[in-house]
């Protein structure tokens, strides 16, 4: 039987990164997906003759680009001029217009506020900043606070310095803006309701949380970072991106097997042994990266009675609370107005976002709801907020039609023909991300962006190093630091760790 | 208003109990004892039959397939080997191998578990639950519990109970009935003599009692309160937390908790037990790396304390009672450990006491001094160190 250095649990876009660094580095890897098609939900799959892009942006982070020389796995990052605009549908037909261009942008902004025309492009330097001081945070292990070790020590001194080098007055100001809801942040820099909410609803993007909620702005600038900029920017489709990372990792020489999903980790006196998988079949390795979100690694792949109490305690109160559904629309064509490879986002007033999360709150799905629509030629996919996952009343499955009605009505104020043009539709439900994607409770991000799950406290505090109360095992997935979103961050980390270890 | 609540005996105990010196335990009001002196009750315990309320203990039933696996979890004895009918006393400890509370595990079925404790443990047994098909229903208010302690405490029961006790060997438990009531009894106790745990129905409990006295009577059975209880669980060399060490749930600082290696509970951590349980890591370190502190015996020597007193004039001045104090022990001038709990022992004639000691100091038949107050002065009397228990009739486990 073929032995592995390392077992990778899922070929979600993190565990792919990691495969590549590892085989790269001469290891034997072998990644299990539990799904047919590799990716996680960095996926471009097919519904009724359509394809769909399940996330809006598929971002990487440039060193990993270079690192992998993804490149030569036919990835290349498109030029600034190509990165689409940002769009916001307001009442009567209105648009908001944020190019990437800021000159083009301040343009659009000028009809709404002159002053707030003037200031965006110092807006633009202080987001530049801040999510580079982000990066660099990223690009740094978070140490088991309270203790630090000395190597641990020596890369956040490098962080502080980072944040200092984006002078003394940015930084304290990164600072001071990181807990602050978003509608304050944009408060002090714009007097436009249009400009600000459009802003602010990058900032509720994914979570559930609203734009007065504590730690938006962090959320806006994780967000920020990680499309690279307002507009979701492409390497490509999302599937392609996956192509490259899978053609990367096995010409890294790295092994993947899809539909063979893990049930178990095996685990010998606290030591990872290797897996089990559905039909029974055990594979060796000492090493095992899990990208299973936190709580399905610990609560269902290891078990709580591998853990410690404290341990099983402290991951069950992971905030997981997914509040988004996907809408996909296949179209005969897209309906009058409406570009291709463009975000939209109905976000029309600040008050607009926080009674739509306001629902959420109480287990119920926002009747005026915060869309984020994404186009591609006959395609669009509408990212809908807020969708509990737990709802109050009634089951998921019960509300498919209520909620794709929410969404195409919302839009189709600003669309009128989109109903019509309508071929074909596919919903995914907070329940159908958790049965199909395996995200528990419809997370998007295998825990909540929140201000007490960020950093050293992803996914809870004193384990944000990849490392997990049991030898051999990782995590490498977006639940852990650096992860959440599209970037690969946490999938390199983990693989750096790793591979100094084995 | 805070209210101690009163134990299903308190309608017999109230009017027994002379010098209203209720005890606080677990929420509940007990008797401290019932007479004016503990001398009759010591000796009841020692030479007949002691009936003592200890219903405040906190019970726990748990019941399921997986109750194996979650005790197996908590408790650093190997439940696997525990059978139907059989009891285990354990401590259980937490993550860092220091000891949380301790009791008794009774299995009454296959799959039907009764652990005791002395502070409340519900969260903590769900806590360790986490995905496991069981039920932990605490049942400390409505089962009522008597201990009938003492060399004539199986003749009283073989009297009252409509099957004979005598084949309940140590740590076994029978089910039992009394005037009609169902009561489980198991061989089990805090004096280190014969003696017996009776369970009961709450709503059982007085009758029960009634049933115990008039049974007893020929065999001098006695109400006993804690106090006495305390003296001759020194003697048996048992210890009781928060007196004698600190739950690890209520320490302030580490050197308040104490691993079970260090309370002599070595013998309870079944590390060769397969599978993680709370605080193995830390316990498999200790074991293989030793402990700097150990729980011993300390005896005072007699002619030693007697020097101190002659001193001031007086004879040695002993409360007849167990003190339940923290006293220095040295080794010449430098402190090495200290006392938990002393007590005079009616039965040896000796000052014993439960002694925490550093290594080395910790090894038997070494010399060392513990305080002692005269007049109003802090002494040092002569001790020396001895394996515990201090008394161990033949009888408690034939
Ligand atoms: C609708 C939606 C919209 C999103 N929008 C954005 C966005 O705009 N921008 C952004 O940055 N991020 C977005 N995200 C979040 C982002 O997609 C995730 O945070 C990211 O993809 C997670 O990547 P991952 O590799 O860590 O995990 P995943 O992509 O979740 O991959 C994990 C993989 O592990 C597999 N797996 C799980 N359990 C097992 C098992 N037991 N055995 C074998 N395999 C297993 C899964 O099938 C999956 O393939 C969105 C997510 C969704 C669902």
């Amino acid at each position: 039987m073929k032995t592995y250095d390392a077992i990778i649990i899922g070929a979600g876009h993190n565990g792919l990164v990691s495969a590549a660094y590892l085989a790269k580095a001469g290891k034997q890897v072998l990644v299990l997906e539990s799904r047919a098609i590799p990716g996680g939900t960095l996926v471009t799959e097919e519904f009724d003759g359509f394809m769909a892009d399940m996330v809006q942006s598929g971002n990487l982070c440039p060193d990993i680009i270079r690192n992998l020389k993804l490149a030569r796995f036919g990835l290349k990052p498109k030029p600034v001029s190509e990165i689409p605009a940002f769009i916001s549908l307001l009442p009567d037909s209105d648009i908001l217009v944020l190019e990437s261009d800021p000159v083009k942008a301040a343009e659009s902004i000028k009809r709404f506020s002159p002053k707030d025309a003037a200031r965006w492009p110092d807006f633009l330097t202080f987001m530049e900043k801040a999510t580079k001081f982000l990066e660099s945070a990223y690009d740094t292990l978070m140490p088991r606070l309270p203790k630090v070790s000395l190597s641990e020590g020596y890369s956040l001194a490098e962080l502080a310095l980072d944040l200092r080098l984006a002078g003394r007055k940015n930084m304290l100001n990164i600072i001071r803006v990181i807990p602050m809801t978003a509608v304050e942040f944009l408060e002090e820099w714009f007097e436009s309701e249009q400009l600000k909410a459009a802003v602010a609803s990058v900032g509720i993007h994914g979570v559930t949380l609203g734009v007065m909620s504590a730690g938006t702005t962090f959320n806006l600038i994780h967000n920020w970072l990680n499309r690279g900029g307002l507009a979701h920017q492409y390497l490509g489709r999302a599937g392609q991106v996956t192509d490259a990372l899978v053609a990367a990792a096995e010409a890294y020489g790295a092994e993947m097997r899809l539909s063979a999903e893990v049930t178990s980790i095996k685990i010998e006196d606290n030591q990872a042994a290797g897996v089990v998988l559905k039909d029974g079949e055990e594979i060796s390795a000492q090493t095992v990266l899990s990208s299973a979100d936190p709580k399905r690694t610990f609560l269902t792949l290891v078990g709580p009675m591998e853990l410690s109490p404290t341990f099983v305690w402290h991951t069950q109160s992971i905030k997981m609370r997914g509040s988004v559904a996907k809408l996909h629309l296949g179209l005969k064509s897209l309906p009058d107005g409406m570009a291709a490879d463009t975000t939209y986002t109905i976000a029309p007033a600040l008050n607009y976002l926080e009674r739509a999360y306001d629902a959420a709150k109480y287990g119920q799905i926002s009747e005026k709801p915060y869309l984020e629509v994404t186009t591609s030629e006959n395609v669009i996919s509408i990212h809908f907020q807020y969708a509990p996952y737990k709802l109050k009343q009634g089951a998921w499955n019960d509300k498919r039609d209520t909620l794709e009605k929410l969404a195409v009505d919302t839009l189709a104020v600003h669309f009128p023909e989109l109903q019509s043009s309508i071929v074909k539709s596919k919903l995914l439900t907070p329940a159908d991300l958790e049965t199909t994607y395996s995200l528990t409770e419809g997370d998007l991000n295998h825990g909540q962006i929140m201000l007490d799950q960020f950093m050293f406290m992803r996914p809870i505090p004193g384990w944000s190093n990849h490392k997990t109360p049991i030898d051999g095992l990782y995590l490498c997935g977006s639940g852990v630091h650096a992860g959440g979103g599209i970037s690969g961050a946490s999938g390199r980390n983990a693989a750096k760790v790793v591979s100094k270890e084995i | 208003m805070i209210q101690l609540l009163h134990t299903p005996f308190h309608e017999r105990t109230e009017l027994l109990c002379q010098p209203k010196n209720w005890r606080r335990w677990a929420g509940y009001l007990v008797a401290g004892s019932y007479e004016m002196s503990l001398d009759r009750e010591y000796w009841a315990i020692r030479n007949t039959a002691a009936l003592i309320d200890v219903s405040p203990l906190m019970k726990y039933l748990i019941t399921g397939v997986d109750a194996a696996l979650l005790l197996n979890r908590v408790v650093t004895r190997d439940i696997d080997k525990l059978q139907v009918g059989q009891v285990y006393y354990t401590g259980w400890c937490d993550e860092d191998g220091k000891m949380i509370d301790d009791g008794t595990l009774s299995r009454l079925d296959e799959t039907t578990y009764r652990l005791t404790s002395a502070e409340p443990s519900l969260r903590w047994l769900t806590m360790n639950a986490v995905g496991l098909e069981l039920e932990i229903t605490e049942i400390t208010d409505s089962m009522a519990a008597l201990s009938l302690q003492g060399p004539n405490s199986s003749s009283v029961l073989n009297r009252c109970c409509d099957n004979p006790v005598d084949e309940i060997k140590y740590f076994r438990l029978m089910h039992n009935e009394l005037d009609g009531i169902p009561i489980s009894i198991s061989r089990t106790g805090y004096t280190g003599d014969l003696g017996y745990e009776i369970w009961i129905d709450a709503k059982d409990a007085l009758p029960v009692w009634d049933a115990l006295i008039a049974a007893g009577h020929d065999f001098g059975i006695l109400p006993v309160g804690i106090l006495a209880m305390d003296m001759a669980r020194v003697e048996a060399g048992l210890f009781m937390i928060e007196s004698d060490y600190t739950s690890s749930d209520h320490a302030w600082i580490k050197a308040q908790q104490s691993s079970p290696f260090e309370l002599g509970l070595g013998w309870t951590v079944n590390l060769d037990k397969p599978g993680y349980f709370v605080g193995r890591p830390a316990l498999a370190r200790e074991q293989r790396e030793g402990s700097t502190w150990k729980l011993m015996g300390l005896e005072v020597e007699w002619d030693g304390l007697e020097a101190l007193f002659k001193d001031v004039g007086l004879p040695p001045q002993i409360l007849s009672m167990a003190i339940r104090a923290s006293l220095p022990v040295r080794s010449g001038k430098k402190q090495i450990g200290y006392v938990s709990t002393a007590t005079w022992s009616p039965l040896l004639k000796k000052y014993i006491a439960l002694a925490h000691l550093q290594k080395p100091y910790f090894e038997p038949g070494t010399n060392l001094r513990m305080e002692v107050t005269v007049q109003h002065h802090r002494q040092y009397a002569p001790a020396r160190v001895v394996t515990l228990p201090f008394y161990e009739p033949e009888w408690k486990k034939r």
